[in-house]
Parts: C-alpha cells; sequence; structure tokens
C-alpha cells in the first residue's frame, strides 16, 4: 500500500515537472523573442498550451484519485493541495506566455521602445522568478522559493517605470501610441506572470513548513490600517 | 476549558513490566479524545486505567487520575465505572436478556426494578443511541438478534442507562460494517454534548472524523497530545508524523 502510495506521488510530481518544462519552455520562448526580435520563436507556444492544458486535467485527476482513495495526512496531504494549486498557477503562465507572444508579434520590431523602456530586464527577471519557482518546488528548496517571493517587487517596480516612460511616449509620439498601447498589455502579462511564479513559491512553502504565507503582507496592511 | 479527567504521571503495569510511562494529559469536558497508536502502545490499558478496569484484568498502575479533581483510587470502583461507561470492541450484549433487558440491566442492578419507571428510561437510552427507531417493536427480542451494528448501539444503550458523565470506548467500531460504523461516528458526534469521551481506534481517519483531540501513544509514552486538526496536518514530532502517514506501526 505504502509503495502504491510512493508510487502514485511520484507519478504525480513527475507529471507536474512535465508539464512545469513545457511552460518554462512557452516563457523562455517569448522572452526570447521579445530580446531577439526572432518572432519565430513564438511558433509553437499555442500549441504547447494544449499540452500544458493536458496535463493540467491529468494532474487535477491524479490528485483527486489520490485523496480519494489514500486519504494522505499532513505532509502527503500539503503535498497534493500545493500540487494542485501549483497545477493552477502553471496552466495560467502557459496562458499568459501566449498572450506574450501574441503582443511580442505585434511590437517585436519596435526595438528602440523596447531597448529603452527596459522591458527585456523585466521579462528576464520574470522568466527568471518563474525558473527559480519551478527550481524550489522541484528541489522542496524553501530558501529559493523566499527569494521569489521577494524577487515579486522588483517586478513591480519595473511595471510601473515602464507603464509611465509608455505612456510619456504616447503623449509625446502620437504615432507610437499603437505599440505602445500593445507593450502596455505586454508588461501587464508580464507582472502577471512573476505574481503566479510567487504564487507557486508560496505555496510551496505550505508543503515545506505548513504555513500559508498568502496575501500574508495585505492582511498585515489592512490589520495596521484598522489599528 | 473545564477539565473532566486529570492524568498525572500515570503508569501501568503487568506484573513488573511497565506499559504506561509517566503519562500526562487533560481530557477536557464534553469533547471527543481519540487514542491512536500502535498495536502494544499501551492505548486500551490506558482508557482501563481510567475507569480502574485495569485493576480487573490483574495490572497495577501509579500516579493520579482525578476525575472532577476527585482522585479515582478513593472512589468504590462500582460507582466510578457507573461514572465512566465503557463500550468494548466486540458488542457484548447479555447474552439471555431481551432488548429491554439489556438496556435495563444496570438500572436493576442498582435497584430500580419497576418496568414502568424502567420504560422511559430505556426508550430515552435506546433514541440516544440511535436504534429506537429499530427495535420499538421488538423490544422483548433477545439482543443477541440485533445485527453486530445494532448490538454495538445496544451497549451504548445500556452504557447510557446508568447515566455516566463519561465514555470510553474501546475500538468500538472495528468490527462493523461501514454503515454501523458511520452510524457510530454519529452516535459518538451527538453524545458529546452531554458526555466526555475517550475513544481508542486504529482507524485514523475515525480519529481524525470524531475527535476534537488526539494522543499518540508509542511503545507506552504518551508522544504527542493536540487538537485533532493539528494532529493530522502539522504534528509537532516526527514520530506522530511518520505513525499517522502510515510509514511504521
Amino acid at each position: 500500500m505504502l509503495e502504491h502510495f510512493e508510487e502514485e506521488l511520484e507519478n504525480l510530481k513527475t507529471n507536474l515537472i512535465k508539464m512545469a518544462s513545457l511552460v518554462d519552455d512557452q516563457v523562455n520562448r517569448v522572452v526570447t523573442a521579445l530580446e531577439t526580435d526572432n518572432l519565430e520563436l513564438c511558433k509553437g507556444v499555442k500549441a504547447k498550451d494544449l499540452e500544458v492544458d493536458a496535463y493540467d486535467n491529468l494532474v487535477q485527476t491524479q490528485c483527486e484519485n489520490i485523496l480519494a482513495l489514500f486519504h494522505p495526512v499532513a505532509v502527503d496531504l500539503r503535498y497534493i493541495m500545493s500540487a494542485l494549486m501549483i497545477n493552477n498557477q502553471l496552466e495560467r503562465c502557459g496562458d499568459i506566455a501566449v498572450n506574450i507572444g501574441q503582443r511580442v508579434k505585434k511590437a517585436g520590431s519596435y526595438k528602440d521602445l523596447i531597448f529603452e523602456s527596459q522591458i527585456v530586464e523585466m521579462g528576464r527577471t520574470a522568466k527568471e522568478m518563474l525558473r527559480n519557482s519551478i527550481d524550489s518546488f522541484i528541489h522542496s528548496n524553501s530558501e529559493l522559493a523566499r527569494k521569489v517571493i521577494d524577487t515579486d517587487e522588483v517586478v513591480d517596480k519595473f511595471n510601473k517605470n515602464i507603464f509611465k516612460f509608455l505612456v510619456s511616449k504616447m503623449q509625446t509620439n502620437p504615432e507610437l501610441i499603437e505599440p505602445c498601447a500593445h507593450l502596455i498589455v505586454l508588461i501587464r502579462h508580464m507582472e502577471r506572470l512573476a505574481d503566479h511564479a510567487t504564487n507557486i513559491a508560496e505555496d510551496l512553502i505550505f508543503y515545506t513548513d505548513a504555513r500559508i504565507i498568502t496575501h500574508q503582507k495585505k492582511l498585515a496592511n489592512r490589520e495596521k490600517e484598522g489599528d | 476549558m473545564e477539565i473532566k479527567i486529570s492524568i498525572k504521571n500515570l503508569e501501568a503495569f503487568y506484573g513488573k513490566n511497565r506499559v504506561l510511562k509517566s503519562v500526562s494529559l487533560d481530557i477536557p469536558k464534553n469533547k471527543v479524545v481519540a487514542i491512536i497508536g500502535p498495536s502494544g502502545c499501551g492505548k486500551s490499558t490506558f482508557i482501563r486505567c481510567l475507569n480502574r478496569m485495569h485493576e480487573v484484568v490483574g495490572g497495577s498502575m501509579t500516579g493520579s487520575i482525578l476525575l472532577d479533581g476527585e482522585d479515582v483510587t478513593k472512589v468504590d470502583p462500582v460507582l466510578l465505572r457507573k461514572r465512566m461507561g465503557m463500550v468494548f470492541q466486540k458488542p457484548n450484549p447479555f447474552p439471555t436478556m431481551s432488548i429491554f433487558n439489556n438496556v435495563a440491566a444496570g438500572l436493576k442492578l442498582n435497584g430500580l426494578r419497576n418496568n414502568k419507571k424502567l420504560q422511559p428510561i430505556v426508550e430515552k437510552c435506546l433514541k440516544q443511541a440511535a436504534l429506537w427507531e429499530e427495535v420499538k417493536n421488538n423490544l422483548d427480542d433477545a439482543g443477541m438478534n440485533l445485527s453486530g451494528g445494532q448490538q454495538q448501539r445496544l451497549c451504548i444503550a445500556r452504557a447510557l442507562a446508568v447515566d455516566p458523565e463519561v465514555l470510553l470506548m474501546d475500538e468500538p467500531a472495528s468490527a462493523l460494517d461501514p454503515i454501523s460504523t458511520t452510524k457510530i461516528e454519529d452516535l459518538i458526534f451527538e453524545l458529546k454534548k452531554n458526555y466526555t469521551i475517550v475513544i481508542v481506534t486504529h482507524n485514523m481517519q475515525q480519529a481524525s472524523r470524531v475527535s476534537d483531540y488526539t494522543a499518540f501513544f508509542y511503545v507506552g509514552d504518551l508522544i504527542e497530545y493536540s487538537e485533532t486538526r493539528k494532529m493530522f496536518t502539522s504534528p509537532d514530532k516526527q514520530q506522530t508524523e511518520d505513525y499517522i502517514r502510515g510509514r511504521f506501526g
């Protein structure tokens, strides 16, 4: 029974890792396409998303089966719960990669604008966050997960500054309104990507440390305001 | 939280063999406490110490057990067992008695013999044990004719008849099918409104479903005692975690 259970857990982990590497590849492609203006890289990102969706269903079914058949408790229960949550985050990251790819196709040729605005740096940081969150999950590394969470502020700062930059560009150069609008949507997607990476890191910490740290800052702020 | 039973440094022996080692824990009033642990860890001995049944099977004990602050060793064992009723693993209705008399037996033993006076008490206890609807037309049938699950509920009704404060249950559902088990578990949930319940179980899911607190015993030691919700999500001790995850025992 125990061996059977371990086998099911191992299968689940393998599928999550396969799914994560697909998403990592999707994100890597679109960010590199933005960096190099090689739009060819965006091809296939949508097709990969279908594979990601199939893994999403598979992982959900596996988790449901494990919960129904083995009634896991303690760390095993947290593992299944975090697997379910991480699965959901990865699926959203796959969708976001598709969306980023679409915007790169539309605005990728505005190299100067992209260079000046530091969107590539933002993309690299978000991509790195996702990769580290996946690594933290694979190696159950809560320290790495905490680094991911800390980096979210960097991406938020990029988001704010780039938004301001693009708005000022639109005001001074009306002919850039269309590419700037695409890039504003694109940075919004990147910011969401970083948020999902943060969520994955938080889910991992729930698994390793048995602590729910999601929304911690917001709730603490609300408490302060209440005081 | 009001403490019903307070146990301090309890040690139990069979001859020179120490089967419980300095166990201390408080059992809150109107709560269900589950005792879990692998075979031979001292679970059954522990609850038998509470109503001094351990002495009946030739054991001895040291330390203190206070029931509402009163030392149980200073209480007449018969009266003590009236206050702390017990339900065993195997349903054990009195074989020659009817359903009615099984429930009424304890009361009759205490001198109440008038059937008219016994009737409402028997009915109340059978209702509390969730058995009344199934047996109300056959109260004169032999208790032994009931199914295993019904017999166990009959034994619970019998234990309730003498108006105990505490119910000690030693694997009360381990010999029952899933439907009867669910009935017993629902019953435990209802009964805790009026009684303090200590239940020994090998079934982890049962412990997590029915109890408010769980105590994990291992080779006579109390390893961990905490709220059931905590015990089954993030226990403090690695040994507990390994046991509830099925890693040993």
